[in-house]
């Protein structure tokens, strides 16, 4: 069932050098092997869907592409840019930027300085212009609190500015986190369950976002989400892992058929013993 | 428009491009002016203070400038990158003894006496201000070699790091070799050395250094006055303040708000507190120079103790994580407080420790917790601030 998967991935990949190139990355924490074999092929503006039931490996596999642990074996790419072994800050200068499954935003900066800070990373004036306020350093913040503005308009956030970041309202904060993450001027976006804890209501205009950030900046998206509905609506292709192997990958309607999906989530009945 | 992601262009579009470039320009200016208005009112305390209020009290006022800079720049470390550092004073003390050194032995070489040489402004006092920098660079160095552990270190650990490091420069100048009173000694053991390195006990007036054992650096020229103590304290605000609102200082901010968080977003938290720490203990450093210096003071190995580097962190505390006039507040009071209740000296260290437990109660975040002082004047509330100045709650 793997080997049929991965045909299918090279078929689509073939069409479209990928992006980002996982190869057959693996972690194990003492004896437990938390990601196996995972590998993956996004392209340009891709929008895939990551899912599997608790304790499957989505949010460590999160965890190794950016950096945070380092893979036992295996390979990254994004572009020609070898990313497996680098800090987390070098993979985000790279181009990968992420969101967090539980809120990690700065709490008592406020909601531009998030922003701000997000946005600095190419920043090229160092310790002593800021101290004698160059000219350069002056610009440099300028073009950086314009661009912060600009994106928290972007996303209806730009009242909201001057709030601390700690004061916005749960949605608010998970579109932030958004935001944030794409004032690094991401290649590949990383959205760690995004709707978790929104109402259908803000589900719906997530949505749409997720879609629209797509398209506006021509980022790569990998989503994260319980959200079924969701994932199934707007993700282009869908690997499923379970017990930090990929058991499934394919479009929605592949996934939703397949038969080691369904017994990954709801077990296999008894009829089939 | 579809090979590069717009996201990059976003605010590189000309927005009043050229009212950009004015601004810069008159911010260019107004940049210098609070280096002039801090020296002029340096030099203003310097001729009429002590004509004012008399030798006491322009005293306390030079302590209170003193206790500031570090204050403030220790406000650099446990503030803004949140990381708690309780050696302050063996920075200071260790650039204080550099600094001494170089003015004692440096003012022999030069004329002959460790007596001071010419007015305000006079050479002698350029001396002494280079030997201050010198201070803060040796400081700085240390800063560097105590920064390294704060990579792998956080929290408790970190901090008995810090306080073993006090206790060690405490313990090291204790051991130092005494005084060498003229520059014909001076003479004579350096050649002594040169000559036969490796006879017996002909280093031993050299190493280790003589800056005077357990007793202190004593007669070391007392050139600090209001005027230098007051322009380093505008250079060490000055630069705390655009640290603060610059991308360094939210970079920094963001290693105390949440270190992975900060990672994912591009900053490289190991240079983030390294470049805490070595500019704190640069201007620690500068700070042991003016004690070093105080007319009245003999800088000794007690000073780096972890005494005295509690009472900058309890400032720090007081003031608020990150806000450089809160901080500002509470050196002012903590120095000037135990002046006034010398009646009641002895319970001195009493009140210091309510105090601290009755603030920790009332309000844990410090006296302006993260704002700045000027932030909470109503008037500026409609402006763009860089930190928010909503209170919180």
């Amino acid at each position: 069932m793997n080997d049929s998967a991965g045909k299918k991935e090279v078929h689509v990949g073939a069409a479209l050098k990928p992006l980002l190139d996982v190869n057959a990355i693996g972690i194990s924490f003492g004896g437990l092997k938390a990601v196996q074999e995972f590998s993956l092929q996004l392209p340009t503006a891709g929008l895939f869907g990551l899912i599997g039931p608790n304790g499957a490996g989505k949010t460590t596999v999160f965890n190794l592409l950016t950096g945070v642990y380092e893979p036992d074996c295996g390979e990254i790419h994004l572009g020609s840019k070898r990313l497996a072994k680098r800090k987390p800050h070098q993979i985000t200068a790279a181009g990968i930027a992420r969101t967090f499954q539980n809120i990690r935003l700065f709490p008592d900066l406020s909601v531009l300085d998030n922003v701000r800070l997000a946005g600095q990373l190419h920043n090229r004036h160092g310790l002593w212009s800021t101290l004698i306020r160059s000219r350069g350093h002056q610009r440099e913040e300028m073009l950086l609190q314009e661009k912060a503005l600009d994106l928290l308009q972007i996303f209806d956030l730009q009242d909201r500015a001057h709030e601390l970041a700690s004061n916005l309202s749960y949605g608010h904060q998970r579109k932030l986190e958004i935001v944030r993450a794409l004032a690094t001027d991401p290649k590949v976006l990383l959205l760690d369950e995004p709707a978790a804890g929104l109402n259908p209501q803000e589900k719906m205009t997530l949505a749409q976002s997720i879609r629209k950030i797509r398209d506006r900046f021509q980022v790569a998206v990998l989503l994260i989400e319980h959200d079924m509905p969701l994932v199934m609506e707007i993700c282009e292709r869908i690997l499923v892992l379970d017990h930090g192997v990929t058991i499934c990958r394919g479009t929605p309607k592949e996934v939703q058929n397949d038969q080691s999906v369904i017994a990954a989530y709801l077990g296999t009945g008894l009829t089939d013993e | 428009m579809d090979n590069t992601p717009p996201a990059s262009q976003i605010g590189a579009k000309p927005r009043g491009a050229s009212r950009a470039e004015g601004e810069i320009a008159w911010n260019t200016i107004r940049g210098m002016m609070p280096f002039a208005a801090g020296i002029a009112f340096a030099v203003l305390l310097q001729f009429f203070l002590t004509g004012m209020v008399g030798l006491y009290y322009s005293r306390i006022v030079t302590d209170i400038g003193i206790a500031i800079v570090l204050a403030v720049s220790l406000n650099i470390v446990n503030g803004m990158t949140g990381q708690f550092s309780i050696g302050h004073a063996g920075f200071m003390t260790l650039g204080g003894y550099m600094a001494a050194f170089i003015t004692y032995y440096g003012s022999m070489c030069i004329w002959g006496d460790k007596e001071i040489h010419g007015g305000f402004l006079g050479s002698g006092e350029w001396l002494f201000a280079v030997s201050c920098i010198m201070g803060g660079l040796f400081a700085a160095g240390a800063g560097y070699v105590v920064g390294l552990p704060s990579l792998r270190l956080r929290g408790d650990y970190l901090a008995i790091v810090t306080l073993g490091f006090g206790e060690i420069i405490r313990v090291l100048l204790q051991q130092t070799g005494k005084l060498i009173d003229s520059w014909a000694e001076v003479k004579a053991a350096v050649n002594g050395a040169i000559k036969e390195p490796l006879k017996d006990g002909v280093w031993s007036e050299l190493i280790p250094p003589p800056v005077g054992g357990s007793i202190g650096f004593d007669g070391v020229p007392k050139y600090t006055s209001l005027f230098w103590v007051y322009t380093i304290l505008t250079i060490t605000i000055v630069v705390a303040y655009r640290l603060k609102i610059s991308s360094i200082g939210r970079a920094m901010i963001s290693v105390r708000e949440d270190e992975i968080a900060a990672q994912a977003m591009g900053v490289n938290i190991a240079r983030q507190k390294v470049l805490a720490f070595v500019i704190a203990a640069f201007f620690a450093g500068v700070a042991g120079g003016l004690f070093a210096h105080e007319p009245g003071v003999i800088v000794s190995p007690k000073d780096a103790g972890f005494q005295r580097s509690f009472d900058y962190v309890i400032m720090t505390v007081l003031g608020g994580r990150g806000s450089i006039s809160g901080v500002m507040l509470s050196a002012t009071i903590l120095t000037a407080l135990p002046e006034f209740l010398r009646d009641f000296e002895q319970y001195r260290l009493i009140v210091y420790a309510l105090l601290l437990i009755v603030m920790m109660l009332v309000r844990p975040q410090g006296l302006l917790g993260i704002h700045e002082i000027w932030n909470l004047w109503p008037l500026r509330r409609g402006k763009v601030p860089v930190v928010a100045p909503e209170a919180k709650s």
